[in-house]
């Protein structure tokens, strides 16, 4: 059974590993909106990512989007076979498709994040 | 760059839609978000040019005869919501005022076997603005005019965009693309009523009206606009792919 996950109002979401880890990445929503994927930037192991603020970029045909960190921590592991393979994001973004493992400073933080009932309501809200 | 940024805190505070609009001095190239600085370093007529890279996507733009834009819409706008909403809105504005003066314009369909061109001019994204001259003797070509590109950022979207006024004049072969004055066969001077009928269709289309405020889109001593312009200006930005 898949473990719960916690959103972002700018898309991304997380999870709560076993282990203590947070493994984030960017919804299905966001990767539809964003069309055809070109480049990815993702932060060296071992950065900090700090909740609100950019921690890696995206570009697609027409814009490049800041990937925002849901919560603070430090990068324990990222994805470094994504940005070559760029459609995973969008054939598996909850799972092959995550983006980067963190430490997190405070798991509290996820429970300032939107549930999964939140944010499908957001996202049925907003034109796609 | 950093001008563009303050402009887009500045519309995400306020919930407006502002446009800052401006030429080069000296000529200078911008590179897009991804670009490599190994290729543009490796373009010979580029070669002792000024280079900075932008926040935003796409390929290398010459500037010095051309219009650049920085537009910011707040997140809430309808334009923001979809990248290509925001590109329709500002392009078809231009594609009408060109129509309108006797032009071909239209909205281009997109070229992949375009896509890893290094300038901008060169490639064809859908609704890049492209005017095609009838030409009976020769296979029809089209001439891009406008293209934009965006920097998504979480509370507002920056649009930035080139329009060619006119052919750079340092610049030849494939860095060489004609602009708006050689389509239209008229003088520069002559391509300023298009721009103001663009702008005027643009706020138009927002059911607004254009107020414009000349000079600088920015004070010198504005410290927030300093700050980051020294992060633009760094070797570590321009070097970062």
């Amino acid at each position: 059974m898949d473990r719960p996950r916690r959103y972002a109002k700018s898309h991304e979401w997380a999870r709560l590993e076993e282990d203590g880890t947070v493994t984030i990445g960017i919804s299905a929503y966001a990767v539809e909106a964003l069309t055809d994927l070109v480049f990815m930037q993702l932060p060296d192991v071992g950065a900090s990512v700090t909740a609100g603020e950019s921690f890696g970029e995206i570009e697609s045909v027409k814009a490049v989007s800041d990937l925002y960190a849901p919560i603070s921590g430090e990068v324990v592991a990222a994805n470094a076979e994504l940005p070559g393979q760029l459609e995973t994001l969008g054939s598996d973004p909850y799972g092959a498709g995550w983006i980067i493992r963190i430490k997190p400073e405070d798991p509290g933080q996820l429970e300032g994040l939107l549930d999964q009932a939140a944010y499908d309501a957001l996202t049925g809200s907003q034109p796609h | 760059m950093a001008a563009d940024e303050a402009l887009s805190r500045f519309a995400e505070q306020t919930g407006q839609v502002l446009m800052r609009l401006y030429g080069w001095q000296p000529n200078t190239v911008s590179l897009g978000s991804f670009q490599g600085l190994a290729a543009a370093q490796g373009v010979s007529q580029l070669e002792g040019w000024p280079l900075v890279r932008r926040p935003s996507g796409g390929g290398a733009i010459v500037h010095g005869t051309d219009l650049t834009y920085g537009l910011a819409v707040p997140s809430e706008h309808p334009w923001s919501q979809r990248t290509e909403d925001l590109y329709a809105a500002v392009h078809s504005a231009l594609v009408a005022e060109l129509s309108e003066r006797g032009l071909e314009a239209r909205l281009a369909a997109s070229d992949p076997t375009r896509a890893e061109e290094f300038f901008c001019f060169s490639r064809r994204s859908f609704g890049d603005v492209v005017v095609q001259l009838p030409d009976a003797g020769a296979p029809a070509r089209d001439d891009k005019v406008l293209g934009s590109a965006q920097r998504r950022l979480a509370g507002v979207v920056l649009q930035h965009g080139s329009l060619l006024l006119r052919k750079h004049p340092l610049m030849s072969g494939a860095a060489s693309h004609p602009g708006l004055a050689e389509l239209a066969g008229v003088a520069e001077s002559d391509t300023d009523m298009m721009v103001r009928g663009w702008l005027e269709r643009l706020a138009a289309s927002l059911g607004g009206d254009l107020r414009e405020c000349a000079g600088p889109s920015w004070k010198s001593h504005d410290v927030d606009v300093v700050a980051k312009a020294r992060r633009y200006a760094s070797q570590d930005w321009l070097s970062r792919r």
